[in-house]
């Protein structure tokens, strides 16, 4: 082991990087689309839901319900049917999202501490809304019974005609917005788009070359390669995790309330696990375009199966063991919830434990690949 | 420089070196020895296998059986005491493409441990050496390609190897730069430095000391370029006609004409005949009564192209169809 040589392959890999033009725009600017996008684009944050708002009681205190509504700023009054059918109406007719149903009877039973209900229907058709609606509604609700009753022991309960429990995120990220949860799950994304890819094209693009070969008629020795090949490149993506932690909590104003050592354990970790799987990737593919496709064959069921875009409760039952193979989902658990609730090592260890188990395994498999058929 | 006693004076031993690739034989049990100082030369159609052998041989692809001592030492157990003492220049651009050719030759000197001091003598002296001077501040990729494999030779060089491995140095590249390259060759080979080069070029096969012949992964013959020649039986004609196409089966009568090239506008003709002139004369005269112009009919000299086309069919080649024409995998 010569660190002369590791230094001068350090050097070569980042007078290459610094000359290839499309790479530096490409390592700053790619996370900062990458924010952009998710952040405004897919986790646009749901208000104004149009409303129908069926008063069947018409008191002092079902316009107070009403109003609690309309002045949360996320609803607002579209229509106001007379009867159920007309509240039907407006929601197939898509003019509204969202119905309020304030019974007859409501301000009596509230006057004589009774518990009471009132209806709150949600379209379902779009999933998203839907769960939001639900969440914002139930908050509302919550709110106003506590103003309502003076004691806390009746309260009205609210029906919706969608199941899905929204409590837990209301509790921690009651603005639900989408970005306090996309940033930190952007810092593993493209930690593991850039250690991966980034890596793997390199190493195919040594090999395509000829170069490869050319590196092993001198005295250098693998793990010396592999060590000069792969710190430019986690070089490359602690820098980009510092972009995008900067412009998320400075920009879109994401607030931090995690520990530097739990995101940093277990980024690196999950830092080793994406550099096995570009070793992979590397030892699979001959040409940069296969490694590329390689890439994104990895890439796709990541994104798709870690709760990084679509949340693990939607989906079928039938791909959640699959879920549990990829690697994403851990640290997406880690970093969301240290950034949100500043939750610890002890409350997340299942995950560490995961992201032990395959960074160890990943990146032994890589190293072992790598070590015996590199150059065949 | 020390070497093992037992070797001599050989600069590679090569020993029943195999290598197969899943069930194609790449290379199949080549045994060679080629004495030190020599300019050797490896020929053969694509996927003979000369790149497999002389990959194995610079220690970049192990063998799946056999073993070769290059100065002494064998390339499957003592690689690290190999590789010091070779350069290796393989067939496509292996240099760094937006790397400057300085960067390059500096990179490759640090990388195989070329005293500091003696760094920059040595770069620019190669730079000298092979016309580069000017362009070394040049990013290598915007190098033409005869600079290019000039570039590469002299990356290899500059730790000063004692045997050199060229894999096809010089295909894609001008006839101009490839005399060149073959004039730098040349002046390696007075210094004492051996070189072992695959070829498909016959006239530079011509320039080297020795040559061996490669077909399905075998050494079919081995001989010096003059000895390659006079293996060949009977002689060459060359015929300048006034219609080439339609004096071949005219010729193909003749029971002493061996083989019939074209070669331009005219044929040359493998003559296995006791009595030159009277061969050639009824040539003419055959040519003359079939209503053909005769220019000329007058023997030339064998070159390797004739010897190999001549020389290969009859020798004894194993009939194996599983890798007829197969490509060389490199996998």
């Amino acid at each position: 082991m010569s660190l002369r040589r590791i230094w001068l392959l350090i050097w070569k890999e980042f007078t290459q990087l610094l000359r290839d033009r499309s790479m530096i725009p490409l390592i700053f600017l790619l996370p900062v689309i990458q924010l952009v996008m998710f952040g405004y684009v897919i986790g646009t944050d749901v208000k104004d839901l149009r409303t129908a708002i069926l008063d069947l009681d018409g008191t002092p205190a079902s316009h107070r319900v009403v109003e609690g509504f309309t002045s949360s700023g996320y609803f607002v009054a579209v229509a106001r049917p007379v009867d159920e059918a007309g509240v039907r109406k407006t929601l197939d007719g898509n003019t509204a999202q969202v119905a309020i149903i304030i019974p007859k009877g409501f301000a009596d039973k509230v006057r004589r501490g009774q518990a009471t209900k009132l209806s709150v229907i949600v379209d379902g058709s779009d999933a998203k809304t839907a769960s939001v609606a639900q969440g914002y509604a139930g908050s509302i609700v919550a709110n106003l019974s506590s103003k309502l009753y003076p004691s806390p022991a009746a309260k009205p309960g609210v029906t919706t005609p969608v199941g899905v429990d929204a409590r837990v995120r209301v509790l921690f990220n009651p603005t639900m917005r989408a970005v306090n949860t996309m940033v930190p799950a952007l810092l593993a994304f493209i930690l593991m788009l850039s250690t991966q890819n980034l890596m793997s094209q390199s190493i195919v693009k040594e090999r395509e070359r000829g170069t490869l070969e050319q590196l092993f008629v001198t005295p250098i020795g693998r793990a010396e390669y592999l060590i000069g090949k792969l710190l430019p490149y986690v070089a490359v993506a602690i820098i980009q995790i510092l972009v995008v932690f900067t412009v998320g909590t400075l920009w879109f104003k994401v607030p931090f309330s995690g520990s530097v050592a739990v995101l940093g354990v277990g980024l690196g970790l999950f830092m080793i696990t994406a550099l096995g799987q570009g070793m992979l990737v590397s030892l699979m593919s001959r040409t940069r375009y296969q490694a590329q496709q390689a890439g994104t064959f990895l890439m796709v069921p990541s994104m798709m199966l870690s709760g990084f875009v679509f949340p693990l409760s939607s989906m079928p039952a039938v791909l959640i063991p699959l879920t549990y193979l990829i690697p994403l989902r851990y640290i997406l658990v880690i970093v969301r919830s240290n950034f949100v609730k500043g939750s610890g090592f002890v409350a997340l260890w299942p995950q560490f434990l995961a992201m032990i188990i395959f960074s160890i395994a990943i990146f032994g498999l890589g190293l072992s690949r790598f070590q015996k058929k590199l150059n065949d | 420089m020390t070497e093992a006693p037992h070797t001599g004076e050989l600069a590679l031993d090569i020993r029943g070196l195999t290598r197969r690739f899943r069930e194609v034989t790449a290379v199949d049990d080549v045994t060679l020895t080629i004495p030190r100082g020599e300019v050797f030369g490896l020929v053969g159609p694509d996927g003979a296998g000369k790149s497999s052998l002389i990959r194995m041989l610079a220690t970049v692809l192990a063998p799946t059986s056999g073993d070769a001592l290059v100065f002494g030492r064998s390339v499957v157990k003592e690689a690290h005491a190999v590789k010091p003492r070779i350069g290796y220049m393989s067939q496509a651009f292996s240099l760094y493409g937006d790397l400057t050719v300085r960067e390059n030759l500096d990179f490759f000197a640090e990388l195989r441990g070329v005293p500091r001091r003696e760094m920059a003598a040595r770069a620019e002296r190669l730079l000298e050496f092979s016309g580069l001077t000017e362009f070394q501040k040049r990013q290598a990729q915007f190098l033409s390609g005869g600079m290019k494999q000039k570039l590469a030779l002299a990356a290899t060089l500059i730790s000063e190897p004692d045997m050199l491995f060229l894999d096809e140095p010089t295909t894609g590249v001008d006839p101009v730069s490839r005399r060149e390259f073959w004039r730098i060759i040349a002046g390696l080979h007075r210094q004492g430095i051996t070189v072992f080069v695959a070829t498909p070029y016959m006239d530079e096969a011509d320039r080297c000391n020795e040559i061996a012949f490669m077909a399905q992964g075998r050494i079919i013959l081995r001989d010096t370029p003059t000895g390659m020649k006079k293996r060949v039986p009977g002689r060459v004609v060359e015929i300048a006609v006034s219609d080439y196409r339609a004096a071949m089966p005219v010729l193909k009568r003749l029971s002493y004409v061996r083989s019939i090239e074209v070669s331009g506008e005219m044929l040359r003709t493998l003559v296995d005949c006791e009595d030159d002139g009277a061969c050639e004369g009824e040539m003419r005269a055959l040519l003359s009564s079939s209503g053909l112009v005769v220019e000329h009919v007058r023997p030339t000299a064998t070159d390797l192209e004739m010897a190999f086309a001549t020389l290969i069919p009859s020798v004894d080649l194993p009939e194996r169809d599983d890798r007829a024409a197969g490509p060389e995998v490199p996998e």
